[in-house]
Order: C-alpha cells, then structure tokens, then sequence
C-alpha cells in the first residue's frame, strides 16, 4: 500500500532530468568536500608515515634547499652534492644524539625507465629503523674489496627482480657488479621497500664517492632538546658546510603550505556547496508551485501542515542523499587519477595513500547533505506547509 | 455493501449547524462577501445539493463546512464540533477522520496506482486500509482497475476512484464540488447513482452542482446566489 516514501520519491520522478541535474549539483559539492577532506588526511598520514619510517629526528644534509633534500632522502634519488664523511664524526659526538646514520644514496636509472636506488648505510641504521623485519640478516660493515657486495634489499624491489635470500645477482644498472642478497625487507609500505642498502665502504666504492655521504639520520636521546642540538649542530666546524632539518618542523612547514592550498580550495567547496543550495531551494520551490493544488487536496484529504513540511522536506533531503551517494562514489572512483595528478603537482608526496577515505567520512558527507537539503527545503517547505487548503485547492495547472 | 462503509451508529442529528455565517475576501481595498450572513443544518442522512451561477459562493461554503476554510464571522458546528475554537491541527483530525471530499477536477496523484490512490488519506493517519480499498474498488465496480494509474483511466473511473478515496476512513459527511463538472452525461448519471446509493446506505451527502440531474436527484435543494441562500427546498 501507498507510503510516505513511495510517495516522495515518484514526486522526484516526475521531473528526472531536473531532479538529476539538482541532485548532481550536490553530487559535485559533496564530491569537492569529500575528495579535500579525503586528500587532507590522506596526505597528513602519509607525511607522518614516511617522517616515523625514517626513524630520525633530524636530517642532516648538504647546503641547498631542504626540502628538496629531505624529499631525496625519503623517496630515493641521486643527490646533487655531498657531505664529508668525517662531518659523522662531529655530528655524532654531539650531546643528547643517540644515534647518526651515514647514508650515501644514488639512484641509477634503467633503460626501462624504472629507478634503483642504492643506500650505503652502517649498521648502525638498524638503531632507527626499528619498524623493519628482515628475513634474513642485516649486512655487515663490508670493507672495499672484488667479492660480491653483500645486500639487503626492500621487499617490492626484491619481488620484482626475483630475488631470494642468498642469491647472488647482477646489480641492475650497475654493469659487472654482483651482489650477494643477505637479507630482503619485509614490506613497509614506505620507500624503503624500493631500496637496496649495501655497506657504507663498498656504497662508496662502487659510486666512486670515497669518504662522502648523501646524508646523516640523527635521532636524540632527548627529543625535548631538538633545539640544542640543532643549534650546537649548526654551530660547530661543519655547520656552514651542512643544513640541519628537523623532521617535525620540516612536517609543520609542508603541512602549512598544504594548508594555505587547501584554505583555497575550501572557498571553491564552500561556493559549490551554496550553489547547490540555491538550486536546489530553487528546485523545490518551483515542485511546489507547481503542486500548489495538489497540496490543496493533500490538506483536504487530512494531511497536516506537518505532513506537508515533511513530504516536501524529505523530497530535498532524499535529492541531497542520492547527490551526495553518487558524489562519494565518483570521488572514490577518481581518487587514482586525482592522486597521480597531485603527485605530478605537489613539490612534495608522500609516498603512501595520498587520498584515504573511510567510514566515518562517508556518514560525515551523507549527513552534511541531509543537513544542506534540510536547510534549502526550509523555504519551500514552510511555505508548502502554511498554503491555504481551501485557496491552494483551488489552484489551476499542475498534473492533479 | 455499500451500507457496510458507513458509521451505522450515526443519528438523525444536523451534522452541520450554521448561523449568520460569513466569509469575507479582500483584494486590495475591494472587500467581496462570498458568503453573506448564511443560517441553515444539515440533518445526518440527509443529500443536499447546493446550486447556483459561477462565483455565487457555493465552493466557499463547501469550503468552510469541510473545514478548509473558516469563517469570517457567524458560527459553524460540524459533526458537533465548533470550527472556530479548532487548532488547524483539529481541524484536519476532523477532515481526515470525519469528512470525505470529492472534486470536479478529481485530485488524483497521477503516479499513484488507483489502490495507492485510494488510500493516500490512510497515508496520513496511519492506518492499514489493504482489506478497505479492497472492498471499496469493488464496491464502486473498478477493481479491475486497481493497478492502473489515473491516466490510463476514464473519467468516470476516475471519479469513483476519488469517490472510494473519500471514503476510505469511513467519513460521516460527503462533500462533492461538482462531481459531474468534468464527465459526459452518461457518465454523470452513474456518479448521481452511485451518489444516491451511498445516502441511501446512511451516508450525509452535500454536493454542490450546476448539473440539474444531479441537483433533482438531491433529497433538498438549496439556491446560492451572491452569497445567499435564496431558495430553500
């Protein structure tokens, strides 16, 4: 038998091409809304993720830009310039460092395009990297010499080339080099996973980098004193051939630029969520027009103002929940594309999601569309609601 | 059959009471007296027929004694109820519970089935009316109809269709605003039928009409003209 919903929603169907066209203005909005509150939190998480898998507090690098430099350091590049390995002496003997890891990283790129990316590391990076789990062992601090280089390697690269604990492989991009695989990564989600660490010494050799490193891995005993240190780093004899970068303000800073983006692209949100207010107010406004006498008999039939105040509402409210199901569902389906297209724009990506919707987002959408219809109905709701039974009855069109 | 869809424990009481009834309407500074010191009950069982020229204020008045209106001055008891110390929430309790409406151009929601139509007032009060719409499609000789929607209907499928809908909450008063206004004479004649045998059943039947046929088959006759009632019987 006849009820409220049925009825609602063949009112929307009376009219499908503007009860589509409304209901994919707020599609669009909702879709704006979803996909930056999406990317916001997406990109925030991934930035966070890649800073803990570094393990450090600080990063310390040539001169140049930064941020370029820590983007190198945690995606995997060849660097444009280098540290002394003797500046490891000083960093490390400074107060409240617990741990500084050399690293000397260059990428050698194939002719298939893809990128390998070699880190000469101590031991002593096992000391930051506390996430990893290692099947197999760690590579030992290898002095130069002809014998196969020993490796470990990240989980990705290790799948794709085929490798197993204990082979002994080519070094992709490398001609005549051969390395012995001592132990692979298990997976971290992060950069890591596309890397291949062999010894410091043997890094060095094979680059032809003797006694230079990319960059130093600084954690503190004390992360309260990252101040002190920083300032005791960048005061001593290496100081004015190296930039100090603490992660956590290195986060902050690409955070703010983030930020003063997204305040933008917020406006943009805010303009389409009102536009599609307005059209749908607009919308509704002209059923009921169009409707007035048959409200006019739904009062004589024995519909209250109420009833009428709720028909009409739930018909902008169900518009907004379709629009805003069909905007989530569009914005999920083009997160791929959106986030190959930040990550081609953005000066800096985390490797990770950059886009990650989840649950509570999705009923946070819905329900802001059922309060933006709610809102935009109000009108034309209140209005349905106090038309006259008697003059409204009387109207002349409509299909009733 | 048809006896069975009314209140069998209605009594000859006027079910509806009007004294120096007045409905003023003002356009602009112009004040029009559709309905002009009106005195007059209609006793249960009774079918009236009110009759008269085009803006003479017959559909006001309907209006006000199904509550859809309410008067400017002059007092109004309907199934015993005083329409002026009504809420307009009591207003549409008694329309929904008490009143049935029939209208020239017959109100049907045209994407509703003629059932669905049927039962749009049970739509408001809640009620499960799956047994009464049945009765009542078979009653007015359309339950063959039942899934078709109005436009597939003739008009005087149509009217029986409205005419089932107002009485589906098994009202004590029928008001009818020229039922016949929009069906061929054949057609018409049926609805006078169908009409008389649902007074016949008990039922207080009010309609108003320019249809002479229709107005001849009322047990009274009251003329309006300019917003009184000229003629009585």
């Amino acid at each position: 038998m006849i009820t409220t919903l049925r009825y609602i929603i063949t009112n929307l169907g009376r009219r499908p091409l503007r009860a589509v066209v409304t209901a994919l203005g707020v599609a669009v909005a909702i879709a704006t809304v979803f996909s930056l509150i999406s990317f916001q939190r997406g990109y925030q998480a991934g930035l966070k993720a890649d800073m803990d898998r570094l393990g450090a507090h600080l990063l310390v690098v040539p001169k140049g830009c930064p941020y370029d430099a820590a983007s190198i350091a945690l995606h995997g590049a060849t660097w444009p310039c280098y540290l002394k390995m003797s500046y490891l002496a000083q960093v490390a003997s400074t107060p409240h460092v617990a741990v500084a890891a050399p690293v000397l990283m260059s990428a050698i790129y194939l002719p298939s395009s893809e990128q390998v990316v070699y880190c000469g590391v101590e031991r002593n990076i096992l000391q930051l990297k506390r996430s990893w789990h290692i099947d197999g062992s760690m590579v030992n601090n290898q002095a130069a010499g002809p014998s196969p280089v020993e490796m470990v390697t990240g989980s990705a690269i290790a799948k794709a080339q085929g490798w197993k604990v204990g082979d002994v492989v080519k070094l992709p991009g490398l001609t005549g080099k051969m390395g012995k695989i001592t132990g692979i990564l298990q997976s971290t989600g992060g950069a890591d996973d596309l890397f291949v660490y062999m010894p410091m010494a043997r890094a060095q050799q094979i680059f032809d980098r003797p006694n230079q490193i990319t960059h130093i891995l600084v954690r503190l005993d004390d992360p309260e004193k990252m101040d002190d240190v920083v300032s005791n780093l960048r005061g001593c004899d290496a100081g004015m051939d190296m930039n100090v970068v603490p992660l956590a303000h290195l986060y902050h800073t690409i955070q703010a630029l983030i930020e003063s983006t997204r305040l933008l692209l917020y406006c943009v949100a805010l303009i389409a969520i009102m536009a599609a207010g307005a059209g749908l107010s607009n919308t509704i406004l002209m059923a009921v027009n169009e409707r007035t006498r048959e409200i006019g008999v739904l009062r004589a039939l024995g519909a209250s103002q109420g009833h009428i105040f709720r028909i009409v509402w739930s018909e902008a409210v169900l518009l907004c929940t379709a629009g805003a199901v069909v905007g989530i569902a569009a914005s999920i389906a083009a997160s791929h594309p959106l986030e190959a297209w930040f990550r081609a724009n953005l000066p800096y990506a985390p490797t990770g999601a950059l886009i990650t919707p989840d649950a509570m987002l999705v009923i946070a959408c819905i329900a802001g569309a059922v309060v933006l219809g709610s809102i935009a109905s109000a009108v034309p709701a209140g209005r349905a609601a106090r038309m006259s039974p008697a003059l409204s009855v009387r109207a002349v069109g409509g299909e009733v | 059959m048809i006896l069975s869809m009314v209140d069998d424990t209605r009594t000859t009481q006027a079910v509806v009471r009007a004294h120096d009834l007045v409905k003023v309407y003002k356009r602009g500074a112009d004040e029009i007296r559709a309905v002009d010191n009106v005195s007059f009950e209609i006793q249960s069982g009774e079918f009236v027929a009110i009759v008269g020229p085009s803006g003479a204020g017959k559909s006001t008045l309907l209006q006000m004694i199904g509550c859809m209106d309410t008067p400017t001055s002059g007092s109004l008891e309907v199934d015993g109820h005083d329409t002026a110390r009504l809420s307009d929430g009591a207003l549409t309790k008694l329309r929904r519970e008490r009143i049935g409406f029939v209208f020239q151009h017959f109100g049907l929601l045209p994407t509703m089935t003629v059932a669905e139509n049927v039962a749009v007032p049970a739509m408001f009060s809640r009620k499960d009316v799956r047994g009464r719409v049945d009765e009542l499609l078979r009653s007015m000789g359309i339950e063959g109809r039942r899934d078709h929607r109005p436009p597939q209907l003739s008009g005087g499928e149509m009217q029986r269709t409205a005419i089932a809908r107002a009485l589906i909450n098994s009202p004590s008063l029928l008001l009818a605003d020229e039922p016949t206004g929009n069906l061929d004479s054949a057609t018409s004649e049926t609805i006078i039928e169908l009409l008389q045998t649902l007074n016949a059943g008990g039922l207080t039947v009010v309609v108003v009409t320019h249809n002479d046929a229709l107005a001849n088959a009322a047990k009274r006759r009251v003329d309006f003209k300019d917003g009184k009632i000229v003629e009585r019987e």
